[in-house]
């Protein structure tokens, strides 16, 4: 049983079909890369998978349960977990806050379960080197470290299944690193991830499997060995051959 | 002495209306223009609920019952419109309630108000009703202050900050405006309750649209979601707006210069402001 069923995803926005019968699962502890050019409607199907856009056409089920009309709260609550792409961290808040504002928007039972959430804010913290700057603001740090403090947060906060937004844009190359240790902590804890990302040596290292989107489509979906030289590839990113 | 007593009295009052509509505007940065609209409600709702039972408790269950509808009334167009649109049909609602109660004179008294209203038994002199509203003005800012810096304040600024990002954490949007919207008709009620009666009068100018500038330029000054910085300047502010009518200046020039002042601190407030009066939206 998958974790995440797509069927049959299309979206229309201003009478531009922007998602086209995108079809496709991702199982429980895999990590998935999603690539493909600029507009080919990567972060638009994140938007759709995460209930912030309404579907057209097409299916979306969690464990099962059809959430193709279910709202981004609820689905956060059942555990959807978002990274977007401009750091979605309350810059006006403290790092503290950041953490602590995520874990008590979780259901109750789940926050008993996290026990002293001022514990596990310092846990979160500590993680990712960022305990000594727990009363700052968090619009002070470096792109790098909001990346991390919001991937840390997310995973504290008991997500099952990630959707990263490009996680290394804007990043610095030690902080990418970074980032890739930390997806590769929630792989070891068994979470399920969706990666976008531009960065083609990066996704073949972390993915399990490779889904290329292009105008909106699925065209190709299979592991990043067989992915990277597939011609299809080359003729999407560098356009055909001529001489070919 | 009855004049620091009156100034005590004006801010004690002044203040649960400002400091829910501060958790709304300020706090929640939802472009919410109608608070003086749900106080001509909460206020008439529970005023001839008074001339026609002669008993406060009714009224005051009347007069909440009313106030939250009203409440509702806005958070329902806050959940279905754009911040300007709100804007916009806010400040609209708010003048067709004035005109509704204007030209329904044989049931609100129109523009001559609802006048005579009795005071509670025990609020007869100046130093008891003092002491009462100075009591709940400091209850009020102690629950606002401790809402703050609870679960509930962390939503409400998440939301303000970015809507998406505070959805994306499970944050439901509903709820906490809602409830916000709810503790800032309460403030409405709980200020209008007793100005009213301290006046003896509920008067429709004093649901006017520059009371509404007032509240906007105490907030901004405050520094907007600050609940103690709104209680600052609301006292600064009360303060002032009673100390201007002792300079010796003829009643048609005094208007003005009282006007002119605080446009003038309204217009500083917002420039010091600025970087944090409106949420910033960023794109995904």
């Amino acid at each position: 049983m998958p974790l995440l069923s797509v069927s049959h995803l299309s979206l229309t926005l201003n009478a531009q079909q922007i998602l086209k019968n995108v079809t496709f699962d991702v199982d429980q502890g895999e990590v998935v890369g999603l690539i493909g050019p600029n507009g080919s409607g990567k972060t638009t199907l994140f938007n759709v998978l995460s209930g912030f856009l309404k579907p057209t056409h097409g299916t979306v089920h969690l464990r099962e349960a059809d959430i193709t009309h279910v709202s981004p709260a609820q689905r956060a609550k059942l555990g959807i977990g978002r990274v977007f792409q401009n750091f979605g961290i309350f810059r006006e808040m403290t790092l503290e806050e950041n953490v602590l504002v995520a874990l008590e928007a979780l259901p109750k039972e789940q926050r008993m379960l996290l026990g002293d959430l001022r514990e596990v804010v310092r846990g979160t913290l500590d993680m990712v080197g960022l305990s000594h700057q727990g009363k700052k603001k968090a619009g002070s740090l470096s792109g790098g470290q909001m990346r991390l403090l919001e991937i840390a947060r997310t995973l504290k906060s008991g997500k099952e299944l990630f959707l990263l937004d490009e996680p290394t844009a804007g990043v610095s190359p030690k902080m990418t690193k970074q980032v890739a240790d930390l997806i590769a902590e929630l792989k070891k804890e068994g979470k399920t991830v969706l990666i976008i990302e531009h960065d083609l040596p990066f996704i073949s290292r972390i993915c399990d499997r490779v889904l290329v989107l292009d105008v909106g489509e699925v065209v190709l979906n299979g592991k990043p060995g067989e992915i990277k030289h597939d011609k299809k590839l080359q003729e999407i990113y560098f356009g055909a051959d001529p001489t070919a | 002495m009855n004049f620091i007593l009156h100034i005590i009295c004006v801010i004690a009052m002044t203040l649960p209306n400002i400091l829910g509509f501060n958790l709304i505007f300020g706090k929640g940065k939802i472009f919410h223009f109608g608070p003086i609209g749900v106080s001509l409600i909460a206020a008439y709702a529970s005023f001839l609920t008074l001339n026609a039972t002669g008993s406060y408790l009714v009224a005051i269950a009347i007069g909440s019952t009313f106030a939250l509808l009203a409440s509702a009334l806005f958070a329902w167009l806050s959940f279905r419109l754009d911040p300007d649109g709100l804007g916009i049909l806010s400040i609209a609602a708010h003048l067709a309630i004035i005109n509704v109660v204007l030209n329904w004179s044989s049931f609100t008294g129109g523009a001559m108000g609802i006048p005579k209203i009795p005071r509670m038994p025990y609020l007869d002199s100046l130093p008891t009703f003092t002491i009462t509203v100075s009591t709940i003005a400091i209850c009020w800012i102690i629950f606002l202050f401790v809402l703050e810096h609870s679960a509930f304040g962390r939503q409400l600024q998440a939301l303000a900050e970015h809507e998406w990002y505070a959805k994306a954490l499970g944050i439901n949007r509903i709820r906490i405006h809602m409830i916000a919207f709810f503790i800032g008709g309460i403030g409405a009620l709980l200020t209008n309750i007793f100005y009213h009666q301290y006046i003896h009068l509920v008067y429709l100018s004093d649901f006017g649209y520059p009371v509404f500038i007032y509240f906007v330029m105490i907030v901004v000054a405050g520094r907007p979601g600050s609940v103690l910085g709104v209680t600052l300047s609301t006292i600064l502010i009360v303060t002032l707006k009673e100390a201007v009518r002792f300079i010796p200046l003829p009643s048609h020039i005094l208007g003005p210069v009282r006007l002119l002042i605080f446009g003038v601190i309204l217009l500083a407030a917002v420039w010091v402001q600025r970087d944090s009066l409106f949420p910033k939206k960023r794109t995904i």
